[in-house]
């Protein structure tokens, strides 16, 4: 099958080998070719994903900076949890503001996901509306009808951990208490982690609506495996937000 | 085996230079969407929920 071979038994007119060794080279050669392809596969896995979550970075970055310029900022006057409205005739007492962003448009990078003790994250990642494949293949995906980062409730982060440049490989090392940033058109929002959990990837109790404002960051788990995922969850603890959040919750 | 589909290629040397570069490129641009379906399902989704 090599180029020699080929030559000896096509232009030579040589006896051709018999059928045991026939197979053998057929085996031999299949092998090497399943080897080459696991190889190309590893490869691809690693640096060429990578290399293309690197390049839509530095695009979605140029995109970010674009949208909060554009973004529409408001302020909403906010319930208290009794029930007491705080702006009223008479009352002193000053209203509950929550400052609000315009929602982003879908697939539109709109946060930076900044988390210090993982040295992958230190310079943070564009997270963009939205959570299907080809979101994750750009950068974090926030899942669209969660809350927004920053405001009341639970917004919800997947990333990949292995491939598309890994952005969440190290979310296992996170402790209670490490801060998680994330930068949004309203400024910074920074969580604590609280808890870390593996559940199945059909768990979508995860996502659902918590009192106060919590982010959930997502990724798969083990490494190498889609098997369950790895679920983190960390509660805002500062932020242009956090005194409206606690004055209403 | 390379050389032998190589001299299977119609044409002289010139058209079979531009064919053979055809064929890997397109080669490559498969074997990479098939390597990035096969990550998809076998290694990281990206990691969502639900």
């Amino acid at each position: 099958m090599t180029d020699t071979a080929d030559e000896e038994e096509g232009s030579t007119g040589a006896p051709s080998a018999g059928w045991p060794v026939r197979v053998t080279r057929a085996i031999g050669w299949t092998l090497v070719w399943l080897g080459a392809l696991t190889v190309g596969f590893v490869a691809h896995q690693l640096w060429v994903t990578s290399w293309f979550a690197q390049q839509n970075q530095g695009q979605l970055a140029e995109e970010r900076v674009a949208m909060w310029a554009e973004t529409t900022i408001s302020e909403v006057v906010v319930e208290a949890v009794d029930g007491a409205v705080p702006v009223e005739d008479g009352d002193d007492s000053p209203p509950i503001v929550l400052k609000v962003e315009s929602p982003p448009e879908l697939h539109a990078a709109f946060a930076l996901i900044r988390i210090l003790s993982i040295d992958r994250l230190e310079e943070g990642w564009n997270v963009v509306e939205g959570i299907t494949l080809a979101d994750l293949k750009t950068g974090a995906g926030h899942m669209p009808d969660t809350a927004l980062p920053g405001q009341p409730g639970n917004a919800v982060i997947s990333g990949h951990r292995t491939t598309y440049g890994q952005p969440f490989h190290e979310l296992d090392s996170l402790e209670p208490g490490d801060r998680i940033e994330v930068d949004t058109a309203l400024g910074t929002h920074v969580y604590a982690v609280r808890e870390t959990r593996i559940v199945d990837p059909t768990e979508i109790s995860v996502t659902e609506p918590r009192d106060g404002a919590w982010l959930t960051l997502t990724t798969c788990h083990p490494e190498f495996s889609a098997r369950q995922r790895l679920v983190v969850f960390a509660e805002l603890v500062d932020g242009p937000n956090l005194e409206a959040i606690e004055a209403a919750s | 085996m390379i050389r032998r589909l190589y001299r299977k290629l119609p044409g002289p040397t010139p058209v079979r230079v531009v064919l053979s570069v055809v064929i890997v490129a397109g080669a490559l641009v498969g074997l990479h969407f098939f390597y990035d379906w096969l990550g998809t399902i076998i290694l990281d989704p990206g990691g969502t929920v639900g």
